[in-house]
């Protein structure tokens, strides 16, 4: 998996005629993965050589290298590099909740979502899996042309979305990674989770927060309004009720890890003040370790 | 109204402090009610529902923005009750307020606080509903007698009161205390005296008269503002001695006198220094007997009254003096000659020119001297001088040895007898003769003569039935020393006796300077006057104010014996009188005898000053914190309710905003990227932004104009023209800024001035645009606005040496070949930097001229000229282009076109 990296202005003036802002940020998250992670290496099937090793017994006949055997008195057999190309779905909260932010310096909870979607799609399509976005209706693909059309669905999804994904059917061995805050009572999570994992399909949670979400930074006489017409709740002094704040959103979080676990699914949690590359490593890793399996 | 003992507070509404008592109900109030939650949009608040604090403590507003609010309360209810700072002393009892205005000539001095203190007292009379009666202290111009107003409303003394003036004229208290006589007041009246601070005739008296009607209040001004003198100047040596008065002692001051030409030209400044305990202040100012001979009047600089202005006519003119030194023959006793004796007896008060007839007559004289020493004139002289004499001119000749010899009966005023008397000889049985006093009707009256003056010898004249009215002087046996006639507009004069000591000690003494002295003002001086016995009309009279305006029509003639005796009133004004071609001067200060500041007044009399006592409203200063802290509280409770979300920082700019409204719109200038990226993506003409519309107006249309016209017609390429701020952007972007002045502009800042030292060092060229019509010869010695303004902003500015532009200068070739250099005005001449070295490829940094290009330069949108050029004519307004095309190339190509004359010669060179 060679990493070209042209001066960034070249390639920004490459990819803008074709690519949306987005893609370009998420390429940009997704390099600094690369650098990090590298392919598997390791023998399974595909085309590219991958090493000479001496004949075994056991081993098929037809995967001996004549040329290379001919040259010297021991009999090789030819091993070619693992391809197995699988599919991984993404999925991402659009709902009104995820278009939210407590200050300027940091972005929404949903531009930090479509990033991290796309930029794992760029690493995965630079590794040979097939993505989709889930919910979009695609088949799973791979290529430059998948991630532009990845790139725009995207960028075009509206604010109106559900909180969990519906579930459609998947092939086995599938994989799912799912992004959102995932605020929604906790019962309604499990049951989700587990109807994928029923059907053989395995996942990642990640839950993206809003740092006044997890410290609720406010105090004195505010009335808390939620975006999606849950009822206001007017708290005289709000400082009184923070630790209790905390320990609910301990507890969701507590929650959300035993489901994953139960499922044999993975759990990780990222702020929007903090760089996406940490998340997006922790999800890259925990994905191709899940793949490399 | 309620007086406060401390530092001079009242209120004018006090009964509205008793709001006051409300403000804890407000405390209380403001207290209990919670203030409004803010609102907080928050995805996780599923997580809250259902929360509560653990202890419901009922929600308070802060204590601060109660406090703030309260003080907002309490500001508006202090602006209610109309606080007045130094409040004046309230009216007392029932009466009416009787208001005695000095409005002499004393009074112009200071005459806005008096006005200012008359509007108080007449808004306090206004507020008690008093009835006021007001009295001037001078006549009116007809020199109708003082009357009092009578009682009248406040509203309708207003206009009476405010129309008073000051006259150029002085006061009268005694006719204004005859006023008073017959004025009949129901109660007792309170008085107010707005005294001019002088003593007068009669302060204490008319103050005790004053104090008859009731209580009484006198305003005076602080001694150093008391009006001040100028007296009338006199010849010292060869300087003219100014004298300035002053009426109170005990302290240092000075003033500047200022010697204006007529047609009010500055001429010379003079500061005088009043030393501590001295009411004169002398200075002597030498000028050039020129510019001497124009000063019209002396005025104290920032003083404006008649008494401040001293107008001069002719008598004060040095008149020129023509001294005969044609072959004379004493040179081997320098000291015993003639010359020497009349030259040092003239030098002092005149303008002495000694030289040979021609030369003299080269010039205008006043009066031709011939003493008896020099050669004997021939007949084109003797009618050259006579010419002279009818046409005005005054001949003093002195007898001698060669006059007693003469038989030319010409230039004499009387007939002689041949040959000469001796006194005292050994030959002779007379003593040396004394001098008779002088008639009363010779020029030389009131000289007093002095005992040890003897004549020894003298010429005698023919007895006549006309030579007693001839005779100005005569020794004490009765004939004639100094004999006189008319002829034609002239006088001949002729001194029977020598000008050095060989006939008599008259020339030692100081009576023989004293004559020469009378003599020489006998003389009409260069311009005629004779005027001696008509009625002189008004020419032209001083205001109360001390300005030169045409006379009114109360003003009557004068004679010259009642100018000489210099009564001022209302009927003769100072001023000017007689006509154009003579006119006298009537000016008031020499008839003011009693000049001191007002003594002490008689007890019971409050005495304060007109400065100290200015009352000061409070009321609008408080309502407006009231308003600025009420929109303080806005923001806050905006901020605390969530919806004004402002960062501290962001806070504090928008709260400075707010109190600092009149700031200039600078801050929301685009930051300086945007300004250097526009600036050096083209090539911009650059002016500077003078602040005032019109100029700018002007110069960017102006430079719209030479924009166009570069780019149709040269290869330069330039943008639309640009503003710069030279406080506050950066120059170094512009080949060419165009500054035009106006005296308007604010000054450069330091930093400012900085930039612009540097841009001219680095290769920048400006050009400044006095945008006046003519200026020739040196411009920094004119004082015309715009020099006093282009000096004022060049004072940090390093401008190099500039001298007209050369017939040679590249900008008269780089791009057309011009010699002038024309704009909306044509003619001035155009100063650029000399520029000898190849710093800056050659290019001036500085180029000055008065020719307003902009004017001939502007065009409108549609490419039509916009202004007028002077005197005109579209060759004017070509030229201007073709100046400016030419400045552009100059500065743009350096000396690059300069070396093309060369080019010739080095074609040639290359073609061998």
């Amino acid at each position: 998996m060679a990493v070209q990296r042209f001066p960034l202005r070249q390639r920004s003036e490459q990819l803008a005629a074709t690519l949306p802002p987005l893609m370009v940020a998420a390429e940009r998250v997704a390099i600094t993965i690369a650098q990090g992670v590298h392919g598997r290496r390791r023998v399974g099937q595909g085309e590219t050589f991958w090493q000479f090793r001496r004949y075994e017994p056991g081993d098929r006949p037809q995967i001996i290298d004549w040329r290379q055997s001919a040259k010297t008195t021991h009999v090789f057999v030819r091993e070619t590099e693992w391809e197995a190309a699988q599919s991984v779905w993404i999925w991402r909260d659009t709902s009104k909740s995820m278009s939210w932010r407590s200050s300027q310096d940091w972005p929404e909870k949903r531009g930090r979502a479509d990033l991290l979607a796309l930029a794992l799609m760029v690493l995965l399509v630079r590794g040979g899996e097939r993505v989709s976005l889930y919910g979009s209706g695609l088949s799973p693909s791979t290529g430059q042309a998948t991630l532009t059309r990845m790139a725009t669905l995207v960028e075009r999804t509206g604010t109106d979305g559900a909180d969990l994904p519906t579930f459609e059917p998947l092939p086995r061995y599938a994989q799912v990674v799912m992004l959102g805050d995932f605020l929604a009572p906790i019962e309604e999570i499990e049951r989700t989770v587990r109807r994928f994992a029923e059907s053989g399909v395995r996942g990642h949670l990640l839950q993206v927060l809003d740092p006044a979400e997890e410290t609720l930074p406010y105090g004195g006489r505010v009335r808390f309004e939620g975006l999606q017409d849950e009822t206001p709740w007017l708290l005289s002094r709000v400082e009184s009720v923070r630790p209790q704040y905390l320990n609910r959103l301990s507890s969701q979080r507590e929650g959300l890890d035993t489901i994953a676990r139960a499922n044999d699914w993975s759990y990780s949690s990222h702020r929007t003040d903090r760089p996406p590359q940490t998340a997006l490593l922790a999800l890259y890793l925990a994905l191709s370790q899940r793949l490399g399996n | 109204m309620l007086h406060l003992g401390i530092g001079g507070l009242a209120f004018a509404q006090p009964w509205l402090l008793l709001l006051l008592a409300g403000l804890p109900v407000l405390w209380w109030l403001l207290r209990v009610t919670p203030p409004t939650p803010r609102t907080q949009w928050f995805p996780a608040i599923r997580l809250l529902l259902g929360l509560k604090p653990p202890e419901e403590t009922p929600a308070r507003t802060p204590w601060w923005l109660v406090l703030l609010r309260l003080l907002i309360a309490a500001l508006i209810v202090l602006g209610l009750a109309q606080p007045l700072l130094n409040p004046r002393t309230g009216l007392t009892g029932g009466g009416p307020l009787v208001l005695v205005i000095d409005n002499g000539w004393a009074s112009a001095r200071n005459w806005e606080n008096r006005q200012s203190t008359l509007d108080d007292l007449l808004a306090e009379a206004e507020r008690e509903d008093r009835s006021v009666i007001v009295l001037p202290t001078a006549p009116g111009p007809r020199g109708e007698p003082l009357a009092s107003s009578g009682l009248l409303t406040a509203a309708e003394a207003r206009p009476v009161a405010m129309s008073i003036a000051p006259r150029p004229w002085p006061k009268d208290r005694a006719a204004a205390q005859a006023a008073l006589e017959d004025m009949q007041l129901p109660d007792p009246a309170n008085v107010v005296w707005l005294s001019d601070g002088l003593e007068g005739e009669n302060a204490a008296e008319f103050a005790v008269r004053l104090q008859e009607l009731g209580s009484l209040r006198v305003l005076r001004d602080a001694p150093g503002g008391l009006p001040r003198l100028v007296a009338a100047p006199e010849t010292a040596g060869v300087g003219l001695m100014l004298r300035a008065r002053r009426a109170a002692t005990g302290f240092e001051d000075s003033a500047v006198l200022i010697a204006t030409a007529e047609d009010g030209r500055p001429l010379a400044r003079t500061p005088v220094r009043f030393a501590t305990d001295e009411q004169v202040a002398e200075a002597i100012l030498e000028l050039p007997v020129e510019l001497r001979n124009q000063i019209a009047q002396l005025t104290i600089e920032g003083e404006a009254s008649a008494g401040a202005v001293m107008l001069l006519d002719e008598r004060w003119r040095r008149r020129p003096v023509g001294l005969v030194a044609e072959g004379a023959l004493e040179e081997a006793q320098p000291l015993l000659s003639e010359l020497y004796y009349l030259g040092r007896a003239l030098e002092p008060f005149t303008e002495l020119r000694q030289g040979n007839l021609d030369e003299l007559f080269q010039r205008d004289l006043a009066v031709l001297v011939l003493p008896d020493s020099i050669a004997a004139l021939d007949d084109s002289q003797s009618r050259r001088i006579g010419e002279w004499v009818e046409g005005g001119g005054l001949l003093v000749r002195f007898a001698g040895p060669r006059l007693a010899a003469e038989t030319d009966e010409e230039l004499l005023p009387i007939r002689l007898r041949r040959g000469d008397r001796m006194l005292g000889g050994a030959m002779t049985w007379d003593h040396p003769a004394r001098l008779a006093p002088f008639d009363a009707s010779s020029p030389f009256a009131e000289l007093r003569v002095p005992n040890d003056v003897l004549i020894e010898r003298q010429v005698l004249a023919e007895p006549s039935l006309d030579l007693g009215e001839r005779t100005w002087a005569r020794l004490t046996d009765g004939t004639p020393l100094v004999s006189a006639v008319q002829r034609g507009e002239g006088w001949l004069v002729l001194i029977h006796t020598t000008a050095n000591t060989d006939w008599s000690n008259l020339p030692l003494s100081g009576l023989f300077v004293e004559m020469l002295r009378r003599i020489v003002r006998f003389s009409q001086g260069v311009t005629g006057d004779n005027t001696s016995e008509r009625m002189l009309p008004p020419l032209e009279t001083l205001d109360g104010f001390g300005r030169l305006g045409p006379a009114p029509p109360t003003v009557l003639g004068m004679d010259r014996a009642a100018l000489d005796g210099g009564m001022v009133g209302p009927r003769h004004p100072p001023g000017f009188y007689g006509d154009q071609d003579s006119r006298r001067a009537l000016n008031l200060a020499p008839t003011v005898d009693r000049f001191a500041a007002m003594g002490t007044l008689p007890p019971g009399v409050t005495v304060e000053q007109y400065d100290a006592s200015m009352e000061f409203d409070l009321k609008p200063w408080l309502l407006a914190a009231g308003l600025a802290l009420a929109l303080l509280d806005l923001v806050i409770s905006l901020a605390l309710r969530g919806i004004l979300r402002l960062a501290p920082r962001g806070a504090a700019v928008g709260l400075v905003l707010l109190f600092v409204l009149e700031a200039p719109p600078s801050s929301a200038q685009p930051t300086d990227d945007t300004f250097a990226l526009r600036a050096s993506l083209e090539t911009h003409l650059a002016y500077v932004r003078t602040g005032v519309p019109a100029v700018d107006e002007m110069s960017n249309a102006g430079l719209m104009g030479l924009s166009r016209v570069l780019n149709r017609r040269t290869s330069v390429e330039t943008a639309e023209p640009m503003a710069i701020d030279l406080n506050r952007d950066e120059l170094v972007f512009f080949p060419l800024i165009y500054w035009p002045i106006t005296p308007q502009q604010q000054d450069l800042d330091p930093e400012a001035a900085r930039r612009v030292n540097d841009y001219m060092q680095h290769g920048g060229t400006i050009l400044f645009d006095l945008r006046e019509a003519s200026i020739g010869g040196n411009v920094f010695s004119q004082v015309s606005p715009a020099v006093q303004a282009l000096r004022r902003f060049t004072r940090n500015i390093d401008v190099p040496p500039l001298a007209p532009v050369p017939p040679d200068h590249v900008i008269t070739k780089s791009f057309y070949l011009m010699n002038e250099f024309p704009g909306g005005y044509s003619g001035g001449t155009l100063w650029v930097e000399v520029t000898e070295g190849r710093v800056n490829d050659g290019v001036a940094s500085v180029i000055i001229g008065g020719n307003d290009w902009a004017r001939a330069w502007a065009v409108t949108d549609n490419g039509q000229p916009m202004f007028p050029v002077i005197p005109g004519g579209e060759r004017q307004r070509e030229m201007a282009y073709r100046f400016g095309v030419n400045l552009m190339m100059y500065v743009l190509t350096g000396n690059y076109k300069a070396d093309q004359v060369h080019v010739p010669f080095i074609l040639e060179r290359l073609g061998q």
